[in-house]
């Protein structure tokens, strides 16, 4: 569905991300861990155009997702829920589930899609009317994830989905993001930190570190991965 | 016998502060949509006003295209330098405040604000003086048979008399209309959710699917068509000049400062409340002081009130 080969992205004369490849296939979870500014928010940023990419191709159930302009990858099924939530802090809760069904799609199916939503998240029924701003960090990464599934997409893009967020809650989130993937048949690319359950939940997982791809593989491998277990779970050998 | 004419000066004064209000409401609705929710620093407000004010009056007194229209001409006319301007602010937009707004410059330091200040004080020279070689300087202006006709009520203890100028209640029942749709547009319509959401966080809406350099756009030209529309009705009662705008764009900001940044209708607040305290003002100051007069009340209530009358924080406290 996805397919990522030898991209590169640079900030100005800095490198983020150099001849990353990576693929995910429909209906699967993907990870991405890696340490801080290790590219993966750009990673992201480059799926949905807003960085440039400097190198390599970017394509979406084989079509040339770099010859898009950013604001139309949406209307392909890519749903970005961005780093940081970045929810429309000047609308409502309800206005920012309808802008997530701005694409065509998201607006023929969005009666089912605002019932399931409610039904993921009940908190946001009960805060419709409510500015997004004056949300707390968990209910604003629920209106964000919301807004995500709101323009019924193919592909659901999710980066730290539990940053900032005390550890119930990010269980919380945890929990329906794998709920919608089960439910939903929903295909997943995710970034976190917290390796152990990010990876637990994913088909495949990539390392990224210093914008390179340094491992890649089905979920068992990377736990059992010597490096892995002891840059990201903590787990020494001895 | 003297407090008998002061009452009746003061219920005048309110009665005019309401009509002018309402114009100087539409002038800052159409400044809000540019620089309270777009923020975008335009300061080419007045002169977008100005070029409102000579569409009408070529649209009227020059071509004499509106002479079937009646009385209602110069209104009509009015309205139409709306779309006039629209394509202007579109063509602005498009190859000067593109470059220093929007996309480009969210998340750089100044968020773009240098780049705006420059380029639009450099739009507005050109406006003015490019006004002066085309309109010259002499002052003009759209009278209408209704510019000097009014309606006398009688009321209250004694003869007190109100005067309502036809041409300018008019003007103000128009500016209310079009206050009224530019809020619907806003808020009741797709078109206006992808508006303010692009105004609100570039980047994301953009992953929503939104082409925010084609909203900012189209908020810019919606801006300065609000404003010429003003501009067309100020010129119902006023004579004005190619430098008109100067006057006005200070009225403008201290409207939308006043009303709270980023509330459409909050900068309509503000701009009224600016027509009252400069009508007040008119019963004991002389003219030359009236401005002051509003910049003393604009500095009170921003440091009373620093989010503005009508504003409301969006970010918890
Ligand atoms: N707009 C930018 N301009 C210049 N450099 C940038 C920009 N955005 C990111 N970078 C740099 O690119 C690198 C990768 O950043 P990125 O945000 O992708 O990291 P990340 O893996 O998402 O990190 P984190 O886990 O902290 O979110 C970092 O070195 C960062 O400083
Ligand atoms: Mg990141």
């Amino acid at each position: 569905m996805l397919d990522i080969a030898g991209l590169s992205v640079a900030y100005g004369g800095l490198r983020a991300l150099s001849e990353v490849s990576l693929k995910v296939e429909a209906g699967q979870f993907v990870t991405v861990v890696g340490p801080n500014g290790a590219g993966k928010s750009t990673l992201f940023k480059a799926i949905s155009g807003i960085v440039p990419a400097a190198a390599g191709s970017i394509r979406f159930d084989g079509e040339d997702l770099l010859a898009r302009a950013a604001d139309r990858r949406a209307h392909l099924g890519i749903a970005h829920v961005p780093e940081g939530r970045q929810v429309f802090k000047t609308l409502t809760v309800r206005e920012n589930l309808e802008m997530g069904a701005y694409p065509e799609t998201g607006r023929r199916q969005w009666v089912r899609t605002l019932e399931r939503i409610h039904a993921l998240f009940p908190i946001l029924a009960e805060r419709h009317e409510q500015l997004a701003g004056t949300l707390s960090g968990g209910e604003q990464q629920m209106l964000a994830i919301g807004r995500g599934l709101a323009c019924a997409p193919r592909l659901l893009m999710l980066d730290e989905p539990s940053m900032g967020l005390a550890p119930a809650i990010a269980d919380m989130i945890f929990e329906r993001i794998a709920q919608i993937h089960r439910e939903d048949g929903l295909t997943i690319l995710l970034v976190e930190q917290r390796v152990a359950e990010a990876l637990e939940l994913s088909d495949r997982g990539y390392v990224l570190e210093t914008g390179r791809m340094v491992l890649e593989g089905p979920y068992q491998t990377l736990l059992s991965d010597d490096r892995v277990r002891r840059s990201y779970l903590g787990i020494g050998d001895e | 016998m003297d407090a008998q004419i002061f009452f009746e000066n003061a219920l005048n004064a309110c009665v005019s502060g309401l009509v002018i209000g309402c114009i100087y409401g539409l002038m800052c609705v159409g400044l809000s949509l540019i620089f309270g929710i777009m923020r975008v620093v335009n300061f080419a407000q007045g002169d977008l006003l100005m070029l409102g004010a000579y569409a009408a009056f070529y649209l009227v007194v020059v071509w004499g295209t509106m002479s079937a229209l009646g009385p209602a001409g110069p209104f009509v006319a009015a309205l139409l330098a709306g779309p006039i301007v629209f394509c202007l602010g579109w063509l602005l937009h498009r190859f000067l405040l593109s470059r220093v707004s929007g996309l480009r410059t969210a998340g750089s330091l100044d968020e773009g604000h240098f780049g705006q200040l420059i380029v639009t004080l450099g739009v507005a020279l050109i406006l003015q003086n490019g006004g002066l070689i085309l309109f010259g300087s002499t002052p003009r202006a759209v009278s209408t048979p209704l510019s000097s006709a009014a309606w006398l009520i009688e009321t209250g203890p004694g003869d007190t008399t109100i005067f309502l100028n036809k041409a300018r209640l008019i003007a103000c029942l128009v500016a209310l209309v079009v206050v009224v749709a530019l809020w619907l547009l806003l808020e009741r319509t797709r078109l206006g959710r992808a508006l303010r959401a692009a105004a609100d966080n570039p980047t994301a809406a953009t992953y929503m699917g939104i082409d925010v350099d084609r909203a900012h756009r189209i908020a810019f030209a919606l801006g300065s068509a609000v404003t010429a529309i003003a501009g067309g009705l100020v010129a119902t009662y006023l004579s004005f000049t190619p430098f008109m705008g100067i006057d006005f764009v200070v009225i403008m900001y201290a409207g939308v400062v006043l009303g709270g940044m980023g509330s459409l209708l909050g900068a309509f607040w503000g701009g009224l409340t600016i027509g009252f305290v400069q009508q007040f003002s008119a019963l004991a100051l002389p003219p030359q002081l009236q401005n002051a007069a509003i910049f003393v009340v604009f500095l009170l209530i921003v440091v009373l009130r620093p989010q503005g009358l009508f504003g409301r924080s969006a970010d918890r406290a």
